[in-house]
């Protein structure tokens, strides 16, 4: 039954003609499509979302540590890196907060040493196209 | 006297060769409309971007003997960019860089919202078909519904091209008109209590996420459904040059430079195929009467769906986000987060309509590489 309905369509197909003319089947038939096809999309983005080696991983109650927890360790300062001085470092956090982002969300100040792409990206902006 | 005669029998040709000397009422008619249209594009500022080159467009395709379509110009090769469905894909292209997926990613659920919406896009071509047009034609005056300006164009030259311009005018039109036309439905199918609602925090997307994503969906539906690939694979490329972070300068021009270019190619085309001959028909006025139910069945059935998903959750969804289903990107998320403020101040629903925002525009692609595969 389903072959001849399949070759049925074929054969509508191979005289240029439309599968059917029946509004109702028409729409009836498109929904259900749209809906199969974003129904799988969102199953697709739920398994990119398993499969992401980037996630953060989720403590459930039952995985969190049944004993106390140790006293946090005492706070301490990241030491500067030697050869940056203080002003240039009150400087880049001035214009990260300019951008208006909290001067909390640094992290570090490294220097950067023997980087040429950096260098080169810095240098001459405008030979880094690619064609 | 010789130079006399050849004075007037030179007058007399440069009259007939005149636009003036060929002119007719419906020309007349038709350049009353394109600076109608211009009217609402710059003083009322109804898409003016686009209704602004579509009315100019109009305007020149009345005036008689140009022979924009006798060979080769300028005038003809835009008009090609829209017969080979060149600028709409180039469209989606600067869509997709400038669209963020995240909100999506982050609640895929919101796909159902999106697929609903598609619902006017059915209505309108069973509407149309019952006063009269073939389904082709039915077929791409629905696809109003999905109030997606390029796929309109792309499905109308596919199937049923004599139509393009009063298509591609009543989605535009409605477009603009997305915050007039929503918010009496929206109220009039929600309750007070669930415009109120307020939704969870989106969860954080990865960057894993954001590049993969346009990857897998360019390789499933273009698979599923090949009519919509150059659609859609150019909707996903955008968002992989915006969502790469290596390939900003790529990203940039697409949502840039190479949109307002194409739109400026696209708009002027569409309104070049207004010609008194093809416009000027009862066919016209039913066109526009239909897309505006196609809109209006598109946000009720998202507003119908979000209500579903409101109960199904225990009240977790605010139902005016169902409304953002239509693509209208992103004035339909506009819309649900200004009538959520309405109902509560401070209930910022924006970042959540945007899911179905954009799920809206796969859904519309979706419906017409649908009824493409059926009806081509």
């Amino acid at each position: 039954m389903i072959n001849k309905i399949v070759n049925l369509l074929e054969v509508m197909k191979k005289m240029d003609q439309p599968v059917t003319t029946n509004p109702f089947v028409i729409m009836l038939i498109n929904m259900t499509v749209v809906f199969i096809v974003l129904v799988s999309l969102s199953y697709l983005i739920k398994l990119i979302h398993i499969i992401d080696p980037t996630k953060p991983k989720e403590t459930t109650a039952d995985e969190a540590p049944k004993v106390a927890a140790p006293p946090p360790a005492p706070i301490v300062e990241e030491p500067i890196e030697e050869g940056i001085p203080a002003e240039v470092i009150a400087v880049i956090a001035a214009a990260v907060g300019a951008y208006g982002y909290s001067v909390g969300q640094i992290h570090a100040i490294h220097p950067i040493h023997n980087n040429s792409a950096w260098e080169h990206s810095v240098t001459y902006p405008n030979q880094r196209l690619t064609h | 006297m010789e130079l006399i005669n050849a004075f007037a029998v030179s007058l007399e040709s440069v009259w007939l060769d005149s636009g003036f000397y060929s002119f007719t009422i419906g020309n007349g008619i038709m350049i009353l409309v394109g600076l109608l249209l211009l009217y609402m594009a710059f003083v009322k500022e109804f898409e003016p971007l686009l209704l602004g080159p579509i009315a100019f467009g109009c305007i020149l395709a009345n005036f008689p003997r140009t022979g924009f379509f006798d060979e080769m110009g300028v005038m003809m090769a835009i008009s090609y960019g829209i017969k080979y469905e060149i600028f709409p894909p180039l469209i989606f292209l600067g869509i997709g860089a400038m669209t963020d997926f995240s909100p999506l990613l982050a609640r895929p659920s919101t796909l159902l919202l999106g697929a609903a919406a598609q619902i006017g896009v059915f209505v309108a071509l069973l509407g149309a078909m019952l006063v009269g047009f073939d389904v082709h034609e039915a077929a791409a005056i629905g696809i109003i519904g999905g109030a997606d300006g390029p796929t309109s164009i792309y499905l109308s030259m596919k199937l049923a091209p004599h139509l393009l311009g009063a298509i591609a005018v009543a989605a535009y039109s409605y477009m603009s008109l997305v915050p007039l036309i929503q918010p009496p439905i929206m109220k009039a199918l929600t309750t007070l209590e669930e415009r109120q609602i307020e939704m969870q925090e989106l969860r954080p997307v990865t960057k894993f996420e954001r590049v993969v994503f346009p990857i897998v969906a360019t390789i499933f539906i273009s698979l599923l459904l090949p009519p919509i690939a150059a659609l859609l694979g150019c909707l996903m490329l955008g968002n992989l040059f915006r969502e790469s972070g290596v390939t900003d300068r790529l990203s940039d021009t697409a949502q840039n430079s190479l949109i307002n270019i194409v739109t400026i190619f696209l708009a002027t085309g569409t309104g070049l195929t207004m010609s008194a001959e093809s416009f000027l028909k009862a066919d016209t006025l039913l066109i526009i009467g239909l897309g505006l139910v196609a809109f209006m069945g598109g946000t009720a059935g998202g507003l119908i769906f979000g209500k579903i998903m409101c109960k199904m959750t225990g009240g977790k969804v605010n139902p005016l986000i169902g409304s953002a289903g239509v693509s209208a990107v992103p004035m339909a998320a506009r819309v649900s987060q200004t009538v959520g403020m309405q109902a509560k101040p401070g209930n910022f629903l924006l970042m959540h309509a945007m899911g179905p925002n954009v799920a809206g525009v796969i859904g519309t692609a979706v419906a017409a590489g649908t009824m493409l595969a059926m009806l081509k």
